[in-house]
């Protein structure tokens, strides 16, 4: 059996502590989702384990004040059935319950959840040197460019990797301006979370702007009536328990049939949670209709640049995003 | 022969199964274990320059590191995977070769899992890669000459000649088991025996198959496998590793267990082939069918006898004058493919019976209605009557419990409220109704207890309700004190359970020698007080029990087809028998519904009427149709096997990335089975159900899609990106 040493934190203090004094072959586990099949996968290898699961108070949610806020701790399946979410953020509440299965999200943290790393198979499925991956093993090529792409990244690619962001709910709270709270050894500090996700470029192994020995203490949203009108409409290839082929958060604020302001972000299509600001500015000002709504989905696409078998993200992507406005639409404020 | 339709009975084993009490092999406890685990190849194909286990004997915990030079002596026999007939297969690990991607080129044997696994990663190979062709539209792909499989009349005359002709090619892509119960091999020593333990559909290949790859009398060999979880052809034969660890085993004096990780099945495993399906029909105006030509290329290892036999049971299906059926196999450098659910008949009920759905449309006839108008008592090939052939009967009360009355015929001409896109499709299927010789030794008590040895393999089919349904029927025991031994060499000889040819071979046996126990009694006391519960009669005569052995040989099997059986052989019979032709028949109808914006693609509603001879259990019957419709709708809109051909690899090797049906995908199975006894078959009136359950219904679907979309997609399964 690999040898690795485990510590249960019971403060963040302690927990950082601990992962300095562990060093670089630390990582931090919460629900374990993640890192246990990772680990298993061979692709991570800590050889410390700091247990952040039972931190006091790491699983608050509190939705009064004038940001929702979630403790890092607070598993997805909580978050997911939270009664205010429920009514007043459907966006949020349906990102979690339309990811993994129920006792993934029984399990998994909504803090870690940021942290989820990509399903691309040439990443998970190469650890003992089958498939080259820049993202696995820097500088070693990508399996994936003119591989089977079908599930790849058709925006923010670069030559380098093509590897699409997985989550769910990091989309939702990108539609929303969502901030991440991080805590390290130069003391606590927020990133947008439009700043925590990095386009691979050439360095696709770093994927977080987050600093070594650095934890995710939580997320803030702040309070908008658009959440009331919003949805996280998924696109895959089953009904449950799979990644999204393409999926929309969207959240609309409305004067009257006019859309207001329009809070869009995608997940499926891209190499990071994606906001689609052109989507934004063809809907605000506008009454809906599908078609403007199918126009201002295509316009996310203007820049995509798909390989051999994954074009189809393309339309796909658009028509999930019209789908979506017209049902946030229907949603009472 | 009159038969009183069974009651609904629970599973005989359900009890057991909800308790975790019935063992499954790798679930059994041994003293003294050990655990192994496999180093598999990097490569696809070349050679092993060097192993350096070192750093892996070093690993606290490892006891041994084996390589080839271990295991060279293993002998490579028909027996061996991947044979067939007089052919040997191919064991890996007999020598420094690679043959394909991820076959064992170490194991690794340790105290612990912790250790195997540990030490089974710090092994180091180098090997010296060859070129390798990893998909059969590669360069270097061997294509096999074409042979013909089945012909009647003269087939490209008549396709020459008809008023109106279809010429259509479908492929099918590879598909994996991915059974629950991971494959998994466990040797231990008993009374001086090896016993091998492992899931499998055939222990007897274990005894004598693998008494044959080691050098041992089979005397010396047991194999135990009273419950399988999921067999399905996967289980049909050895593994690649069972005779590596039982050989393990052997030198390390110790038992040692091997569960293989399922992200190597995908490569050590057998699974369905990719294969593709030329079909060309000529039919009259009216819709007569009067010609088809049907071409199957399969792709296939380049060491496997794994046949391509598509036109064996479409051939049948109907009233044909002039059919010919070709099969011809491309060989690449992949591990072997072999039999999967439904193995030919699954791929090529989809392909024909899509083109029939296309040869309807062409014509401008109810595709319901062209089958009907097809519909033949004899068989085309043979010219042989049916032993029964009620398939007209699943087609008709099928459309009546479907609602097939309220089809519009053009597609895309029907639309739920909600704007979606309502497809209705029909498609049929067929299975050999086949049977092998089975052994059944019998003992009835007078304390209410009895026992039954049998011939057959438990693989969750229901088999041990099966023949446990026929000791009820004739003698009257009490279920919950029968204990049946299935699946083991000691109990009674065992053959290979495949091919839906258990039940019809197990319950006649059971049958028989319920029947020769009672007929024992009339001896006992007379034939007035022979009656009732088998035991009570024993009891009223003082007799503690009552023991009798029946051998069963299928319809027309000569009596020498038992000794093919005590020596562990298959001998199956069927479906060509010297007077009759025998299958199973089933009609599907499905309902899908498609989202006109993004395409997903839903199938609310199926119902299957299956012709399957007499039920012997209900619920285990029912439930098998329910689950090869289940199978059926993940070829159609799910599973793919994704080989990446630069690697010769499937890249989608675990159970997320292997798209699976979930449960939210699954809507209504609405099943009806006829339960006509077939008696010109057998005396338990049995056909097979497993494997026809899932004949026909991947066509019913994607005819659906059809109908609701009007685009004919000719691969699987089909995606939205086929339909955007």
């Amino acid at each position: 059996m690999r040898q690795l040493t485990y510590v249960r934190a019971e403060t963040i203090d302690e927990a950082i502590a601990a992962h300095g004094r562990a060093g670089a072959q630390a990582r931090y586990i919460a629900g374990g989702t993640t890192l246990y099949d990772l680990m298993k996968l061979g692709i991570e290898q800590p050889a410390h384990l700091i247990d952040i699961a039972d931190i006091q108070g790491s699983e608050r949610i509190d939705t009064n004040g004038d940001r929702l806020f979630f403790g890092a701790g607070a598993r997805m399946a909580d978050v997911a059935e939270d009664r205010v979410v429920r009514r007043d953020y459907p966006v949020l509440a349906e990102s979690l319950a339309k990811a993994a299965s129920q006792q993934l999200r029984n399990m998994a943290s909504v803090g870690g959840n940021l942290l989820q790393r990509t399903r691309c198979p040439y990443f998970r499925n190469g650890a003992g040197g089958v498939y080259p991956c820049n993202k696995r093993e820097p500088g070693t090529g990508c399996a994936a460019i003119g591989g089977l792409d079908r599930g790849q990244a058709v925006l923010g690619i670069s030559e380098s990797c093509t590897a699409v962001s997985p989550g769910d709910w990091p989309v939702a709270l990108t539609a929303l301006d969502a901030e991440i709270l991080l805590s390290g050894p130069a003391g606590p500090r927020s990133v947008p979370v439009a700043d925590f996700y990095l386009l691979p470029g050439g360095t696709p192994h770093l994927e977080f702007a987050i600093r070594p020995g650095e934890i995710v203490t939580g997320i803030a949203v702040p309070k908008t009536d658009a959440g009331r009108r919003s949805t996280y409409h998924k696109i895959r290839d089953r009904e449950t328990y799979a990644f999204a082929l393409a999926s929309a958060a969207i959240a609309l604020s409305m004067d009257g049939d006019r859309v207001r302001r329009a809070h869009v972000a995608l997940g499926g299509v891209a190499t990071r949670p994606w906001r689609a600001r052109e989507t934004e500015a063809l809907l605000e000002g506008q009454r809906l209709t599908r078609e403007r709504a199918l126009a201002a989905g295509r316009a996310a696409f203007a820049g995509a640049r798909p390989g051999t078998h994954n074009g189809f993200k393309v339309e796909l992507g658009a028509r999930t995003i019209a789908d979506a406005v017209m049902i946030a639409a229907e949603r009472n404020a | 022969m009159a038969f009183e339709p069974n009651p609904d009975r629970p599973r005989i084993d359900a009890r057991d199964k909800v308790l975790g009490k019935a063992l499954f092999a790798a679930d059994r406890e041994v003293p003294g274990l050990l655990h192994a685990m496999t180093v598999p190849a990097a490569i696809a194909k070349g050679a092993i320059e060097a192993i350096d286990a070192a750093a892996a004997a070093r690993v606290p915990g490892v006891v041994r590191v084996f390589t080839w030079r271990d295991f060279a002596d293993i002998r490579e026999t028909p027996a061996t995977r991947g044979g067939g007939g007089e052919v040997p297969g191919y064991q890996p690990m007999k020598r420094p070769a690679i043959r394909h991607r991820g076959e064992p080129v170490a194991l690794v044997v340790a105290e612990t899992l912790e250790a195997a696994i540990e030490g089974a990663e710090a092994v180091r190979i180098r090997y010296r890669a060859s070129d390798f062709t990893g998909w059969h539209d590669r360069p270097g792909a061997e294509r096999e000459p074409v042979q013909t499989d089945r012909s009647a009349g003269d087939a490209p005359r008549a396709l020459a000649a008809a008023a109106r002709s279809i010429d259509v090619t479908y492929d099918h892509p590879q598909q994996h088991h991915n059974p629950i119960e991971m494959i998994s091999t466990t040797a231990a020593f008993v009374d001086g025996k090896i016993v091998v333990m492992e899931g499998t559909q055939n222990a007897a290949a274990f005894k004598f198959g693998l008494a044959g790859m080691l050098g041992q009398d089979p005397a010396m060999l047991e194999a135990s496998s009273p419950y399988v979880g999921g067999g399905f052809g996967q289980k049909n034969q050895l593994q690649e590793q069972t005779a590596l660890v039982v050989r393990a085993a052997m030198l390390l004096k110790r038992p040692v267990k091997l569960v293989m990780p399922r992200s190597q099945l995908f490569h050590t495993a057998t699974y369905r082939p990719f294969s593709r399906h030329r079909m060309r029909i000529g039919a009259s105006e009216a819709g007569k069918l009067e010609a088809v030509l049907y071409d199957v290329e399969q792709q296939n290892s380049r060491f496997d006898q794994y046949a391509s036999a598509h036109g064996e049971h479409v051939s049948r299906m109907y009233a044909t004058p002039n059919w010919r059926s070709t099969n011809h196999r491309v060989r690449i450098d992949v591990q072997s493919p072999a039999q999967q659910r439904a193995p030919h008949e699954h791929p090529s009920s989809y392909a024909t019976e899509c083109a029939y759905d296309e040869l309807a449309y062409a014509l401008g006839i109810d595709p319901l209605e062209l089958r009907l108008r097809n519909d033949g008592a004899i068989d085309p090939i043979s010219g042989k009557p049916f032993t029964s052939r009620r398939l007209a009967e699943c087609l008709t009360r099928g459309a009546k419990r479907f609602g097939w009355d309220r089809r519009t015929h053009e597609p895309r001409s029907m639309r739920s409220k909600d704007g979606q896109l309502i497809g209705l499709g029909v498609a049929a299927g067929a299975y050999k109704a086949s049977m092998a010789p089975a052994v059944a030794r019998l003992r009835v008590a007078a304390d209410g207890s009895s026992y039954l040895a049998v011939t057959g393999q438990e693989i969750g089919q229901g088999m041990r309700s099966a023949v446990a349904a026929e000791l009820i029927d004739v003698l009257a025991i009490d279920p919950d004190r029968l204990e049946i031994a299935m699946g083991e060499t000691a109990a009674a000889p065992q053959h290979l359970t495949a091919g839906s040819w258990g039940a019809a071979s197990a319950a006649p046996a059971a049958r028989a020698a319920a029947l020769q126990l009672r007929e024992r009694l009339v001896e006992l006391v007379g034939a007035e007080r022979a009656n009732g519960p088998a035991h009570e009669v024993l009891a009223r005569a003082r007799r503690p029990f009552l023991e009798v052995e029946v051998s069963h040989r299928g319809l027309d099997q000569p009596e020498a087809v038992m000794d093919r059986l005590n020596r562990g052989l298959p001998a199956p019979a069927g479906p060509d028998y010297e007077r009759f032709t025998a299958f199973s028949w089933i009609a599907h109808f499905a309902e899908v519904h498609v989202e006109p914006t993004t395409c997903r693609i839903r199938v609310p509603r199926v119902v299957s009427v299956c012709d399957c001879g007499r039920v012997l259990n209900h619920r285990t019957a029912i439930s098998q149709v329910r689950g090869g419709v289940v199978w059926a709708f993940g070829a159609a809109l799910r599973e793919i096997g994704e080989v990446d051909p630069r690697f010769g690899r499937v890249l989608n090797n675990d159970l997320a990335d292997y798209v699976l049906p979930v449960n939210a995908d699954i809507g209504d199975i609405d099943v009806e089975l006829l339960d006509e006894p077939d008696i010109n078959l057998n005396i338990s009136g049995a056909k097979g159900v497993g494997e026809v359950a899932m004949v026909g219904a991947t066509a019913a679907i994607v005819n659906a899609v059809h109908h609701a979309t009007g685009k004919r997609i000719r691969h699987l399964p089909i995606r939205i990106e086929d339909l955007l």
